[in-house]
Formats: structure tokens, sequence, C-alpha cells
């Protein structure tokens, strides 16, 4: 038998993976993604203390927390598309210049690897042979 | 099954504190990284720390399997919440990770299924569908970037972040082991036979009989409300159900029948609301009698002031017991009369946040 404390765990495990992300990540879009994660926790909680009691008030409170993510999902993506317009990069990191005063700025150290594509040269025959033609289709 | 008692609260702080730190180290070598991000040794890591968590669920809450189908698929859809979780936070690609999330989502959906709750699952999918969609819009809009960026291939602080976000998981987790009952006392013990929603289904179409017969009531007049015909018919119903002193002989009434299965939390509710309901039935007729015949005049708005809130009592009752089949009609009950504000507010701050949304994303031309 599945008992409450089994999806309590669950919910618990998704709000703390969330928090991870949330607190880790750079990207807003992820983060965004990782805090609706920590919602969808809350409302697994609330659903399985709604079985546990019999009575619907916890679907119901469900029901409005995903009209209030819903809210929040509108708004965070009206704000990235503002930053975005100002910054233009998704990084929160470009944005620590409004960090509190007091607080060291973060540096990054470790230079990204880029990849550099190589020049398209020309690739010459050895020289002495014929080239290989790619046969020309025949033409009427 | 482990007797609760006898598990110490120290070898679950151990699995706690175990898993925790496992998921925290895992997730280091996980999150993306310039460079020496070893994706190997953090699956390992992170799949013994799911282990661990499993154990801890195991030895805490059991593993008994009176019911084979719900288990395996709590465990499935478990699984599958917290593994696509998890690829979600440690994925590179952010297209890739609204992919993961929308998998979560509809793991999340399957466990609000197991739950009874097929209205939350649909309304979840439905507007997370669409919000997936949006992100999706935003992240080709946004993010066209070929190459490693700041944004996607850097973390903040994983190890601080990981500990900090496992620490509180396993801190509710233990909260959880202390608060609980245990587990194993009512499940082991239900008796077979024993129905594990009481309330049968002859009883739910008396119960809804009679609550379309107090309905009827809404247009009677004064005699039809005093004839014995009427009390008595919606009396007999009512008490046939949560027994009474009308109830036929040898009837064994819903309470009596209840108090057999009362570990059970659901059943507690019920038996209160029978409970309730069978005070009810007698307040109600003597009110309805005192106020078309003592009263002068005769009152008969409150006498069908009094019909209508046994009436909200019999279908609370004939809905909670089919929680799952029954589950829109009774929502939409609970909804709009227990929590009408809520809903109102709920109303007002999607239009705030619709104007607020538009306001910040308008482009106000070369002016700013």
């Amino acid at each position: 038998m599945i008992s409450l404390g089994h999806f309590l765990t669950v919910g618990a495990v998704l709000f703390g993976l969330g928090l991870v992300g949330f607190l880790t990540r750079r990207n807003f879009i992820t983060m965004f993604l990782c805090a609706e994660m920590m919602l969808q926790g809350v409302v697994l909680n609330l659903v399985a203390f709604s079985r546990y009691h019999g009575n619907l008030s916890g679907q119901v409170l469900g029901l409005f927390i995903i009209t209030v993510a819903a809210c929040e999902a509108g708004l965070a993506l009206a704000l990235f598309l503002t930053l975005y317009r100002r910054g233009r990069s998704l990084d929160s990191g470009a944005w620590q210049s409004i960090r509190e005063i007091g607080v060291q700025p973060t540096i990054d150290v470790e230079p990204l690897m880029k990849t550099v594509p190589s020049p398209d040269y020309p690739r010459l025959p050895v020289a002495g042979r014929l080239p290989v033609a790619a046969e020309e289709t025949a033409r009427v | 099954m482990p007797d609760p008692a006898q598990i110490p609260s120290q070898a679950i702080a151990y699995q706690l504190i175990g898993a925790g730190l496992l998921a925290a180290v895992g997730f280091l070598f996980l999150l993306p990284r310039p460079r020496h991000r070893q994706l190997l040794v953090g699956t390992f890591l992170g799949v013994s720390a799911l282990g661990l968590l499993v154990a801890f669920l195991v030895t805490r809450f059991g593993s008994a399997t009176a019911d084979w189908v719900s288990t395996i698929l709590f465990w499935f859809f478990a699984a599958g919440a917290v593994g696509f979780g998890t690829v979600l936070v440690v994925q590179r690609n952010p297209a890739r990770g609204a992919i993961a999330f929308a998998f979560v989502v509809l793991s999340t959906c399957g466990l609000f299924l197991i739950l009874a709750a097929p209205f939350l699952m649909a309304t979840t999918i439905i507007v997370y569908a669409g919000a997936i969609i949006v992100t999706f819009l935003f992240v080709l809009m946004l993010s066209h970037v070929s190459g490693p960026a700041d944004e996607n291939d850097r973390s903040r602080e994983p190890l601080l972040g990981g500990l900090a976000g496992f620490g509180f998981a396993g801190l509710v987790l233990f909260a959880l082991h202390q608060s609980l009952p245990p587990a194993s006392a009512n499940t082991t013990v239900a008796t077979p036979g024993l129905p594990l929603a009481p309330l049968t289904v002859v009883e739910r179409s008396a119960l809804l009989d009679a609550a379309t017969h107090l309905a009827e009531a809404e247009s009677a007049n004064r005699e039809q409300l005093l004839s014995t015909e009427f009390s008595q018919s919606t009396r007999e119903r009512l008490e046939s159900v949560v027994g009474g002193m009308t109830a036929p002989r040898g009837t064994v009434s819903l309470q009596q029948r209840l108090t057999l299965a009362q570990a059970e939390p659901r059943t507690a509710t019920e038996i209160q609301q029978a409970a309730a309901l069978k005070k009810q039935i007698q307040t109600t007729f003597d009110t309805v009698e005192t106020a078309l015949i003592d009263a002068n005049p005769p009152d008969e708005a409150r006498a069908k002031q009094a019909l209508r809130e046994l009436r909200e009592q019999v279908v609370i009752l004939a809905g909670t017991g089919g929680l799952p089949a029954r589950n829109v009609s009774t929502l939409g009950l609970a909804i709009y009369s227990e929590h009408l504000l809520g809903v109102e507010m709920a109303g007002m701050l999607l239009l705030v946040a619709t104007i607020g949304a538009v306001a910040i994303a308008h482009r106000r031309g070369d002016a700013t």
C-alpha cells in the first residue's frame, strides 16, 4: 500500500531538485523551469494530503497554485524578454552589477572551451594527379 | 514489515545524510562547467543517492504489497519525476531541459491520478503544455547561441547550491519521519473483505435520491412540506444509510460498519460527516415543523433554508465517498461553496498579471 509518506517524499525531492537548479543554473529559462518544478512538488504534497483527509480542500488549493504558476509564467517570461532586450543575453550573471552593496562580484576564472571552426580552405589534390571530378549529368 | 517503533532515528538520519551528501557531490560533477565535467562519476553518485532514498522509504514507510498495481505505478511515476527532474537541472541545452520538464509534469500527473485527482491532472497537463510551448518559443527566439555560452556552461556555486537544496530536502524528510504516524499499524491489519471505499454504490444512490427529493421541496407549498409522506420518505432514505430511529431493523448503519475501519483516515472523515448528518436530520425536521406550525405566520423560507442545508450535507457525504468518480462535480461544489473568495482573488490575480505582463514587455518606441 502506498502511504502518504511516499508521496510527501517525492514532493520534497522534487522541491529540493528545483531548489538546486534554481540556485546553481544561470540561464533564466532553466531557472524558471526549476521554479515550476518546485511548485509541482508543492502541488503533489497538497493533493496527497487531500487524499489522506478525504476532502477536496487540498485539490482546490492545488488549482489555485496552478493559477498562480500561470501568472508567474506570464510575468517571468515578460521580464526575461525585457532583460534580453537590454543585455542581449539570458545569463543571470550579466546582471550582477545590480547586486547588493558589499557583495564581491563573481568573476569567471575558467575560460570557456571555445571550439574554433577551422577555416574553409579549398582542398587541393596531390600534384601530378588528375582531380576526381564529379560526373556531369547528361543534359538533353 | 519492520515495526517502526524499532527503527532508530539514528539509522534514518544516517540514510538521509548519506543520500544528501552523495547527491550534492554527484551534482557537483553533473552540473555544467567549462571543463572537467564527469558525467559518469556524477551519474553513479546520483544513482547511489537515489538508492539510499529508496532504502529510507522502504524502511520508514514499508513496502507491503496489498495493491500491486498502484505500487508499481507509483514507483514508475516517482522514478520518472525524479529522473527527468535531474535531467532538467543538469542539462546544458535549455530546449532539452524544457522537454525534460514536460516529462516531469507528465509523471506528476500520473501521481495525481493515483491520488484520485483526475481533474487536477487534466488541468495541469493543459496549463503546463501551454507554458512549455511558450517556453520553447522563448528558447527559439532568445538563445540562438551555437557554441559554449556563459549561461549554459557555467554554474553558480555548484557545491554550495547542491548542499543547500539537498540539505533542505533531507531536513524535510527527517521532519516527515518524526511527525508521521507509523504506517504499518493500519495497512497490514486491513481486514480482507472490508471495502476500502466504505460508502457502497447502493448507499450513495440512496443519498443522491434523497438529495433530489430535498431539492423538490424548494417548490413545494406548506401542506406538502408538512405531509408525513414527504418527511417520512426522506428520513427513511437518509437513515437507512446513516442510521436512526426509522431505520429498518437489522440494517447495519454506516457508522457501526465504519468503526471497524477507523484506522483509515478517510473513513474517519466519513464517520464524522455521517454523524453530523444524522444529527442534522432530526434538527432539520424539527425546524421545519416549528417554522410551519408554531410560527405565526408560517415561516416557509426558514423551513426551506433548513432543508437546503440538509441537502448540502447529504451531497457532501455522497460525493466525498466517491472521490475519484465524482471528482469534477464535487470539486466544483467545493470551489463555489467554500472557496468562492479564493476563486475571485485568483481571477483578479490573473487579470493583474496579464496587465503587468503587457506593461512590462511593451516596447516603448524610441523614447527610452
